[in-house]
């Protein structure tokens, strides 16, 4: 059991505060919805409606649309783009998909590797792909259910203020959607993008994002 | 996370409130019912409480007579709106009312209403009657 929880305390850790943190948001969310029922004179709701609502489907997903995201552009841009000095960046020689040898693919793969990358074919290219591939398919349901849920949230404030619902399409083009969609998309590119920088010059001992402690600011791609 | 995701998306997206909808037909349709029969009364029981407030303060009398001082079209339901706690139902006479779900309910919260022009998010209805 110990060793199960140290084996794989990274994932346990997160996935324990991610649950903590949905839970309060459900909950101050629904405190704080109330609040605003009561204030406009409307009913209150059960926990169990706010949950299933608009209104927390698209203050959820509006986030998560925009992490995925992000990871998805880190795995991308990082297979092209390089970062003198940054441990988040390959050694500057090696920018691409480099050789199936670097890659272990097919003939180059060993018994350990997984079978998909030894089988060749439409089997490899997929698997070669595959983090990118799950990454940015989350991230393109989580943007779609967004826009669903927005619409929704939207609406009811229209038909609140005696205004035209908008469908769809048109909630696509308005601004509460590329609002939400911002807000969100320019946070965590300056927290990736300042991460990469950050990490050329600043060291945290012990943590693989950093480089070693003594390891020269002009050193890339290595990490401690 | 993908299936997260999904569910997510089933569960708020607003699917299944068939309830909602009904109710807000029945309210709109006992309404106009009942402003046919001249029961004011019972017309201003389907009316939101902050409604028949703004009602009375407009018009400087009880609800059931203040009713029948407003230009209202009467007319079937042809569309049934319903976004979370907000409801609006389109009529064949060609107006609008809007509803909220308050402590008792779906009550109309504005009646009389007709859109004006402008961009889809920014096209107000004027109504008769609005809380």
């Amino acid at each position: 059991m110990r060793r199960t929880l140290r084996h794989h305390g990274l994932g346990l850790f997160f996935a324990g505060i991610f649950l903590a943190a949905l839970i309060g948001q459900a909950l101050t969310g629904h405190a704080d919805y109330n609040h605003l029922q009561i204030a406009h004179h409307g009913a209150a709701i059960s926990l169990g409606r706010y949950v299933t609502s608009a209104d927390f489907g698209v203050d959820v997903l509006e986030n998560w649309q925009s992490e995925y995201l992000q990871f998805t552009l880190y795995i991308l841009g990082t297979v092209w783009l390089l970062q003198r000095g940054s441990p988040e960046s390959k050694s500057l020689d090696e920018a691409g998909l480099e050789s199936d040898e670097d890659q272990r693919v097919g003939p180059h793969a060993d018994e350990r590797s997984p079978r998909w990358a030894r089988v060749g074919g439409w089997r490899t290219t997929l698997y070669s792909n595959s983090l990118l591939l799950v990454m940015g398919a989350i991230w393109i349901a989580s943007w779609a259910v967004q826009a669903v849920d927005g619409r929704v949230s939207y609406n009811a404030d229209q038909l609140d203020h005696q205004e035209a619902a908008l469908t769809f399409v048109q909630y696509l083009g308005s601004s509460d959607f590329w609002n939400r969609t911002l807000q969100n998309w320019q946070s965590e590119f300056l927290a990736v993008g300042s991460m990469a920088v950050l990490a050329i010059y600043l060291r945290q001992r012990g943590s693989p994002e950093s480089k070693p402690v003594g390891a020269p600011h002009g050193a890339t791609a290595v990490e401690g | 996370v993908f299936v997260a995701v999904m569910c997510l998306g089933v569960l708020t997206a607003g699917c299944g409130r068939d309830e909602d909808r009904a109710r807000v037909r029945s309210v709109t349709a006992s309404f106009f019912s009942a402003l046919e029969r001249h029961d004011g009364g019972a017309a201003c029981s389907q009316l939101s409480e902050d409604t028949r407030t703004e009602l009375e303060s407009q018009e400087k009398q009880p609800c059931p007579r203040a009713l029948h001082a407003l230009d209202l079209k009467s007319g079937s339901v042809t569309r049934v709106q319903v976004f979370v706690t907000n409801a609006k139902a389109d009529l064949s006479s060609g107006d609008s009312v809007f509803l909220d779900q308050g402590p008792d309910g779906w009550r109309l919260s504005a009646i009389g209403c007709e859109v004006q022009g402008g961009k889809p998010a920014d096209r107000p209805y004027d109504c008769e009657l609005q809380a």
